[in-house]
Parts: C-alpha cells; structure tokens; sequence
C-alpha cells in the first residue's frame, strides 16, 4: 500500500474516533486534531486522484479501486459542503465511517486496467467520465441523505420514548436532519439523472445500441425511478419527515447493492 | 499576608436572615470603605446576592484576627448582635478561603448548582470594589483566577449545558424539534403560570408568533399584548391549532382541552413537519394517545420534570469533574500567592547587591586611574546593574523554586544572613 494512502486512512480513522467521541461525550473533545488530519487525509486524496489521472492519462474513474477512491473523495466534499450549508457537525459520525470503508477498499483493492480499449472519439472521452462522475457524486449525496435520516429517526426515537441518550443533545434539530435528507435527495436526483442520460448517449455512441438490457442498466433505472417516486411523495403527499428519513435509508441500501453490482461488472 | 472569608449562604442562614446581612447597592460603597478603614485589613470586597453574602479580605496579621475582624465588621455594619449571626456563618481562610471563592464563582456552591448568574454577579462585586479602590494585588489576583476558573469549568464540564427548569426544558424540546423557532408559532392554550412561564422564554428564545386563547378573554389579551400577539375566543382555537408549531396547553380544565381528533385533523392539514404538544397542566389536557401519531410529539408535566432530574443528576456528576478542577486550581494559586510573597525580597536582594557594588565603585576611585565622565556613568549605569543581575539571578531563580515549595521563609532567613540584609 502506497505511503499517500497510509496518510489517507490514518487521517480519516482519527476523523472517525474524534467523531464518535464528540458524540458520546460531554466535552469537546481533539477537535483541532481532527481538523488538521481531515485537512491532511483531504488533501493527500486528493493528490493521489490527480496523480493518477496523471499516469494514466485519463479520469480516475475505472475499476473498484478509482471508483471507491473517487466516491469517497466526493463524499468527503458533500458532507463539506452538508457542514457549510447546516453546520450539522454530528453529521460526521454518520459520514466518516462510510468515507473510512470505501477509502479502505480503494486502498486494498487491485489496481484496475491501465485503460478503457472500447473509448477511442474524443466526445466518449468525455463522456464516460462525466456519465461515471455525476452517477458516484450522487451517490455521494444519498449517502449524506442516509445519514441525516439515521440522525432523523434516532432522534425521533427518543423523543417519542422521552428518554434521552448522550448524543441526543448532539444531534442537530428534526427540522434540520429533514431538510438535509431532503435537499440531498433532491441533488442526488438530479445527478443522477444527468449521469443515467450521459450513459446511455455514451453507449448509443460506442454501440448503436442505446440499450442492452443488462443488470446494471436495469438497476440503475429502476433506482432512478425509486427515487423519482420517492420525492415526488414528499413533495405531493406531503410525506412526513419520519417516511422520508426511512426512505432514505432504504435507498441507500439499493445505492450500496447497485454498487456492489457494478464492482462485480469491473 | 493571609487571605480569610466570612460568609453565610443559603445553605447556612434562612432567607430572613440574608436579608438583612445583604449589601445593596446602594450600601455597597460605604460598606467597602468600612471594611478596608482597618489596620488588620489590607484589601477587602463584597458578594452579596440574595443567596449569599461573602466579605474576602487579605489581612496583614494572623488569620484569627482577621476572621474576628471580618465578623465584627459584619456585626457592626448591621447593627446585629455578633450571637444571633454566629450560628450562621461560615469562616474560611488560606486554603480553604481560595477553594470557596472558586466554587462559588463557577457556581458550584449555588442552590441550582451550574447556573450561569453567580458568575456575573462576582465580577460584579469584584468591578464595584475595584471602583471603590479596596482591592489590591492579592485581591486583584484571586479574583481573576476565580473568574477564569469558573469560565475554565463552564467550558471543560457540562455543569450548565442543559436546562433544569420545566419552562427551559419546553425550549429545549422545541429546539430539538424546530430548528429556527423564528417562524414558529406557538399556541397558548389557558394561562396558568408554568405554560405562561414557558411560552415567555420560547419568545425570548427568538420564537416568532405567539397566540393565546384563555376562557377569560382579558387575561388571554393581557398576555398577547406583551409580546405583541394575537388572543382568541377559547371556542376558536381550534381552527388555529393547525398552524401551530408548537402547542402549550395549561388550563384547569378536568378533562382532555385537545382529543385526538383535534390532533389528527391539525396534523393533516398542516403539512410542515411536526407538532410539539406540551401539557403542562393537572388533570392533563391533552389526549397523551396524541403522542403516538407521527409527526406529533407530547410531553406532559411529568415528563418535562424527569427530564428537569436527570439533568439535575448528571449536574451533580459533572459537579464531581469541576470539584477536581477547583482542587488542582487551588494548588496552582498557592503557589503562584508564595512566590508573589517573595516579590518584595527579590527587590531588597537586587538593592542591597547594587548599592554594595557602588560602594566599592566609590572607595576604588581613585586607584582605578583616570577616567572620563563618560566611562564612569558607564560603569555606575551599565556594568554594576549587569553585574547585579548577573550575580542574583541564581539567587533569585533558587529563591522562587523554594517558595513554589512552600518553603520559602527558611532560604529567606539564609539569604538574610549571607548577604548581611539584617
């Protein structure tokens, strides 16, 4: 294993400690030390995705070992950009651990084939990147969805018990794990969308075929249409923040199926 | 100098008898002035709240006469009789002086221990003695470790973080259920002091509508009109319950004031998220079969009071962390105070030192030749305090690690003798 990824690992494991740390206890607890190692894992990550992109003269993006790479990175920017608009910090110990699992993967994983042969024009050049880039960030995205959903219904939990944990007072507002669910729902969708349409053009392009029939295709429409049906209950039925919170865990478990499908595929 | 307390709290003294040991305001100043116009009085201040009064002094002499001096004063001022007041008072020196002023400052000695005014009213007292100009540098410095001991404890324990008080712990939930209560409507239903007493602080706290419906219309307006709300018929509250965020109920109605009905159909109208109910009065109003419909969360009286005791609790276990903060503080400042008592002696070192040195200086003159005027300032201004400082560092240095040890007065007395001081 490469030095950057002992970097990466050390600095998101010290993330994922401090994270359950502040949530269990009562003091703030190395909040400064696990900045600094987030900034340092970051920063290493995302050295490492450029240099690979450098070798190998394309977007790091094939195999098991850049996908995982790639969407843990993405997950790490959402659950930024989650922090910025929420200020939700709880959300960490839900994010990270999922950030450590895939970096794990992405560091242990062989090293996938240098290079795609089927992609030759210079538009499926930019396609297939684009069409695997926007299907993983929102994917990254409904990952932050799931956890502010397990945040959501914990939280719940409590307050329908009226028994409070430690953490309880940790968490971030009903309110708040809703609309963070929500939002990032939403997003996803719309990156997946676009990452679905850029597929399928990039295959119609590659193939003549626009569609094959195979699993994967199968399983990423069908998710797209879970989702489609998921917010337009929200928005229609007026789905309440409980039904939200558990659809989005639910997805997230399709999400990690279909990921595991499609790391068999490569 | 010695540092003595004499207080009496509410542990100590009921509240007839704090009232009349309390200093207000407008006493405070003379009070101050007759405490330090003393010869066995160097620096003095007053706490004095409705809880408690504390009069910390530093005295010259020993802690005896102080403390006598201190309840005298007490006595005097009040125009009590020193027996009737006896029985009441606490008398603290050295130690254990420092160790209470600490635990008072971070709240520890308060009748709800963590609560935030007690710090705030000892930096109080301590300004107000600063303007009378009765503190002085031990003072000075007790009370600002005592202020950032208590700030230190605040931050590192969770003595004050969560609420123990019904009406703060409906705040609390509303918090946990609403993040941004400044689009929440709150609905009063009834006027009873707690649910009133709740709905004030959920308006401090930034909520932003307030509605109130009692059976008496005035009392219902009375209170709307205070926080620049609406009141309603008690007949129509029901058409207003669904744009309610939050719905306190305090009526002495006997029997259930919302049914589930009423709940259910708020709730599906609504459509924004949930409905916090709080039932704050005996019989309860509010169906609790309410609280098993989604989005619609209800607390009565009982559960907001176990909430109030276990956060109660965990303040008690918080207080055992703070306690050991306070212990190790205390520690710090002891020394700290022993080597500020070696302050005037490193003063004498150094003066004896240097005049020595100039003496030598003006009896060698003239065997040293001839000098300008120019190398003989040099010499009185430049080499002999360089000298001087060079030879009593060591001295010096040794000097403050003694009295870090508490074992100052002995070096103190070889030092006396060496150098010829007495």
């Amino acid at each position: 294993m490469d030095i950057l990824w002992i970097v990466i690992l050390t600095g998101y494991a010290i993330c994922v400690a401090q994270s359950i740390l502040a949530l269990t206890t009562k003091r703030p607890v190395m909040r400064t030390t696990a900045f600094v190692s987030l900034a340092i894992a970051f920063a290493a990550h995302t050295v490492w995705l450029l240099l690979r992109a450098v070798q190998t003269g394309r977007w790091p993006l094939v195999g098991t070992r850049e996908m995982c790479a790639f969407l843990s990175w993405g997950l790490v920017v959402s659950y930024l950009i989650a922090y910025r608009w929420y200020r939700a910090n709880a959300l960490k110990s839900f994010i990270f651990p999922i950030v450590l699992v895939l970096a794990t993967i992405a560091a242990i994983a062989p090293g996938s084939v240098g290079h795609l042969d089927d992609i030759n024009s210079p538009l499926q050049k930019i396609l297939f990147p684009v069409h695997v880039g926007l299907i993983l960030l929102s994917y990254a995205a409904f990952f932050i969805g799931f956890g502010a959903g397990i945040m959501y219904i914990i939280q719940e939990r409590e307050l329908k018990l009226k028994r409070f944990s430690a953490f309880f007072y940790k968490l971030p507002s009903l309110e708040v794990c809703d609309a963070i669910s929500f939002k990032s729902m939403a997003i996803g969708f719309v990156l997946l969308t676009l990452g679905i349409a850029a597929g399928i053009y990039w295959q119609g392009m590659r193939d003549g075929v626009f569609w094959h029939g195979e699993p994967i295709e199968i399983f990423s429409v069908a998710t797209w249409l879970i989702y489609l049906f998921l917010i337009q209950s929200r928005m229609n039925a007026g789905w309440s923040g409980r039904t939200t919170a558990l659809a989005s865990i639910v997805s997230f478990m399709i999400v990690i199926f279909s990921l595991v499908l499609q790391g068999m595929r490569l | 100098m010695n540092i003595v307390l004499v207080g009496l709290s509410h542990k100590t003294a009921p509240v007839e008898m704090r009232e009349r040991l309390a200093f207000n305001e407008a006493l405070i100043n003379d009070a101050l002035s007759a405490l330090v116009d003393h010869v066995e009085v160097d620096e003095g201040l007053i706490v004095s709240t409705c809880n408690r009064v504390e009069v910390v002094a530093s005295v010259p002499a020993g802690v005896e006469k102080g403390i006598h001096r201190l309840t005298g004063f007490l006595s005097d001022f009040h125009n009590l009789p020193l027996e009737s007041l006896d029985l009441h008072l606490y008398r603290h020196s050295h130690t254990d002086a420092i160790k209470h002023i600490f635990r008072v400052a971070s709240s520890l000695d308060s009748m709800v221990v963590g609560e935030s005014q007690i710090l705030g009213q000892v930096k109080e007292a301590y300004q107000c003695a600063v303007r009378a100009g009765t503190v002085g540098r031990v003072l000075s410095q007790l009370m600002h470790r005592a202020l950032s001991v208590a700030k230190r404890i605040r931050t590192e324990t969770a003595i004050s973080q969560k609420p123990v008080s019904i009406s703060s712990v409906a705040v609390e939930l509303a918090r946990k259920v609403h993040s941004d209560l400044s689009d929440n409507t709150i609905l009063l239903v009834g006027a009873g002091e707690i649910g009133e007493l709740a709905a004030r602080n959920l308006m401090e706290a930034g909520a932003g509508k307030l509605i109130v419906t009692n059976r008496t219309t005035e009392r219902a307006e009375q209170i709307a009109r205070e926080f620049g709300g609406g009141a309603v018929n008690f007949e129509a509250f029901y058409d207003i319950l669904p744009s309610a965020d939050i719905v306190i109920c305090s009526t002495d109605a006997p029997d259930y004031v919302i049914r589930m009905a009423d709940a259910r159909r708020a709730l599906k109208s609504r459509r924004r998220g949930p409905l916090l109910f709080i039932d704050i009065s005996v019989p309860r109003n509010i169906d609790p079969a309410i609280a098993d419909l989604q989005d619609s969360f209800l607390f009565d009286v009982d559960d907001l009071q176990s909430v109030v005791n276990s956060n109660l609790t965990e303040r008690q276990r918080e207080a055992h962390v703070a306690e050991a903060i306070i212990e190790a503080e205390v520690q710090h400042f002891i020394k700290h105070l022993r080597s500020l008592d070696i302050g005037p002696s490193v003063l004498e070192v150094k003066e004896i030192l240097s005049q020595v040195a100039l003496s030598e200086f003006k009896r060698n003159r003239k065997r040293m030749g001839n000098l300008d005027p120019e190398q003989e300032t040099a010499i009185e201004d430049i080499l002999i305090p360089a000298l001087v400082n060079k030879l009593s560092h060591p001295v010096l240095v040794h000097l403050r690690a003694a009295a870090r040890n508490g074992d100052s007065t002995d070096v103190l007395d070889e030092l006396r003798k060496m150098i010829r001081i007495d």
